[in-house]
């Protein structure tokens, strides 16, 4: 009764203290709302200092990945220099691993010598989040109500930290989150600039349809070709804009598309240009499937072929008139040539009929000599007759057929027709036609106008040539694997070295009338022949010429010649 | 108007064929005859230079076109030669622009084969009364 209401009165106290610190701790983790474990722990530390009248407390959280652990002291008071933090907080570790009840001498110079009683607070259901160590130098630390509000600080410290971390695990997730969301973006929109882009920058024309063919879109080679912009091609579809026969097929093969039956399909068709122009082109059109947001479209690869197209007309045709081109593209020599041919044996006959006439008119009529006119007039019939069939044999009507060619044969009877042009360019042609040499297989007419192809050629090389004589060889010889060699030499202008290549052209001529068959159409000849034909300078003036073809073999010849040469039908009327 | 002369042997001028077409030179010679002239042929100018024919030739009928020495060619050899001999081109060409040049060059005719032997005749005559 005497001291007991005191005592009673200084414990109910101290009760209500306890009480008061206990609802203080309960409310910190409202306080802590940042989540940042630092300022949690500064605010706990703070509130044990005050409210247990502590000497020391130190925290260390150890659970942070990749970071270094965060450490903090409180000291009342300070008796000395201020270790490094983690000095300290090793040094309490240590401590309560030895379980010795020594003071380790660091914390003895901070502190004071004197006990101190020191109470391990575990954060974490298992201790994983750190430790906080509170510590006094009163030999009743901790009583029991210091020992129960440190550990409800211990806990509310747990709970204030466990929240701090989820939350920074959701910022961090967040973070990431945000992060991919942007990459991919970016991604897509770069994919996206890059398809736009494919689209628009395509060197070929790229269309895009709906299933009823109405154009969807169009790149602007597209629009180009055609001439109309996308806006007025939303407005069409293709088939208003596809011209002549094409029509049925395409519409077939869309419809197949669509079905399935096929994945893609090319056609070469007609456009219709806005300006009414018609053009070619060759379209890859495929099906693109539906996706989620965009139903299924048809997209078409378009190029402009119609270049293409002339020429592989223009090229046919001539392909197609070669035999009968060839034949008279040398017209204009030819008549000039039979001209020249006929004219001397004309000549002989009128000449012998006028001498005829005097004779017969002299008196005494001199009847032997008149005879002898006729007999000569005959044998210049004959001789008319004669340049008349060689020369039908040339250039006559009748189709190539394959046969077993004596190239010296050819290559004189070429040389007879065109003597009189050669004598009119003053060239002199030698001949080195050589012997025993084997029959090649081929067209006869053919390989006729390429040896004259290149007789003129020399002779027109030579054209211009005033200081040196006009010399033309022309020879033949076996050549190696049972070949035959023509060769034409001149003593001409020559050809420039990197012109080689483009003397055998389609259209490389130097000459301004295109007569005779050039040297493009000559290597074709050759060619089909399996030869070849080539051109090489010459050590002094000019260039030569050569062909090499092989010997005809025993199959050869006849309807199963392994020629590239079209084999008429033999019924064929010469 | 034909003009047909009877002359001797002895005093038929020379007329010399150069051509190298075998037609012209047969049938040339008997209508030479027929004209009263002596003829001699040569399949070659350069037959011709290497020749008497070159000292006795009065007149002479040559062909245009030759492989070798051309007509021409032979036309200036005999002006560089000095040998003023009077020169009738015939040629067997259809080409028409070469008559006024060789006319030019200084031939005294060029005819184109078939000629008539009328307008040969005349052609030789201009020729000989130039001498």
């Amino acid at each position: 009764m005497e001291a007991q209401p005191e005592l009673a009165s200084g414990e109910v106290k101290h009760l209500q203290r306890c009480i008061n610190d206990l609802i203080s701790l309960l409310a910190l983790p409202a306080v802590w709302s940042g989540g940042d474990p630092s300022e949690v722990l500064h605010t706990l530390l703070d509130a044990l200092v005050r409210m247990l009248r502590l000497d020391l407390v130190a925290v260390r959280l150890t659970d942070r990945v990749g970071e270094a652990p965060v450490e903090i002291v409180r000291i009342a008071e300070v008796r000395g220099p201020m270790p490094p933090v983690h000095d300290i907080c090793d040094a309490l570790s240590q401590c309560l691993e030895d379980g010795s009840q020594k003071w380790p001498p660091l914390l003895r110079n901070l502190m004071g010598e004197g006990d101190v009683s020191i109470v391990p607070l575990p954060l974490g259901l298992q201790g994983e989040l750190g430790l906080i160590v509170a510590a006094a130098q009163r030999t009743d630390f901790p009583r029991q109500t210091e020992a129960l509000l440190l550990s409800v600080a211990a806990n509310q410290a747990s709970i204030g930290l466990q929240e701090a971390r989820l939350r920074r695990q959701q910022r961090h997730l967040a973070a990431e989150l945000d992060r991919q969301v942007a990459e991919r973006t970016a991604q897509l929109a770069a994919a996206e600039e890059r398809w736009r882009s494919v689209f628009e920058n395509s060197a070929i024309g790229v269309a895009l349809t709906d299933v009823n063919g109405r154009f969807l879109a169009a790149n602007p080679v597209f629009e180009k070709m055609l001439g109309y912009t996308e806006e007025e091609l939303r407005k069409l579809s293709f088939f208003d804009v596809t011209h002549g026969e094409h029509l049925e097929r395409n519409r077939a093969l869309i419809g197949e598309l669509l079905e399935g039956t096929r994945q893609q399909f090319q056609i070469e068709k007609q456009y219709r240009r806005k300006n009414g122009s018609v053009m070619w082109v060759r379209n890859n059109v495929s099906m693109v499937p539906e996706t989620d947001r965009v139903p299924r479209f048809l997209m078409a690869l378009s190029e402009d072929i119609t270049e293409r197209k002339l020429a592989e007309d223009a090229l046919s045709k001539s392909r197609s008139e070669l035999a009968h081109v060839g034949r008279f593209a040398s017209l204009g020599v030819l008549t000039a040539s039979i001209a020249h041919e006929v004219n001397q044996p004309l000549s002989g006959i009128i000449t012998n009929a006028g001498t005829c006439l005097r004779m017969l008119a002299a008196d005494p009529p001199n009847v032997d000599g008149a005879r002898e006119t006729a007999r000569r007039t005959i044998r210049d019939g004959n001789r008319a007759a004669e340049v008349i069939t060689r020369l039908r044999a040339l250039y006559g009507k009748k189709d190539p057929t394959i046969e077993s060619v004596d190239l010296n044969e050819a290559a004189r009877e070429v040389l007879a027709l065109s003597l009189s042009e050669l004598q009119r360019n003053r060239v002199l042609v030698q001949q080195e036609l050589g012997d025993g040499l084997p029959p090649v297989a081929g067209n006869r007419v053919q390989l006729q106008q390429v040896i004259l192809n290149l007789l003129r050629n020399a002779s027109d090389a030579m054209s211009a040539v005033d200081d040196r004589p006009r010399q033309l060889l022309i020879r033949t010889e076996g050549d190696e694997d049972d070949h035959v060699r023509l060769t034409v030499k001149d003593a001409g202008v020559g050809f420039a070295p990197q012109a080689a290549d483009r003397l055998f052209d389609s259209f490389y001529t130097t000459k301004s009338d295109g007569m005779g068959i050039g040297l493009s159409v000559s290597r074709s000849i050759i060619e089909s022949h399996h030869g070849r034909l080539w051109a090489a300078l010459n050590t002094g003036p000019g260039a030569t010429f050569s062909f090499s073809i092989p010997r005809a073999s025993e199959a050869a010849t006849g309807a199963d010649s392994n020629l590239g040469i079209r084999i008429p039908d033999v019924t064929d009327a010469a | 108007m034909e003009l047909r002369q009877e002359r001797r042997p002895a005093e038929r001028p020379l007329v010399s064929v150069v051509d190298d077409d075998q037609s012209v030179r047969e049938s040339l010679p008997d209508l030479l005859g027929e004209f009263g002239f002596a003829a001699r042929t040569f399949s070659s100018a350069e037959e011709f230079l290497a020749s008497d024919g070159i000292d006795q030739t009065r007149c002479l009928l040559l062909d245009f076109a030759m492989p070798g020495m051309s007509g021409p060619d032979l036309q200036r050899e005999l002006k560089l030669r000095g040998r003023r001999i009077p020169i009738i081109f015939i040629t067997a060409s259809t080409d028409k622009t070469v008559r006024p040049r060789l006319l030019e060059q200084g031939a005294v005719e060029c005819l184109f084969k078939p000629f008539s032997d009328t307008a040969l005749l005349e052609a030789i005559n201009s020729a000989l009364h130039l001498n």
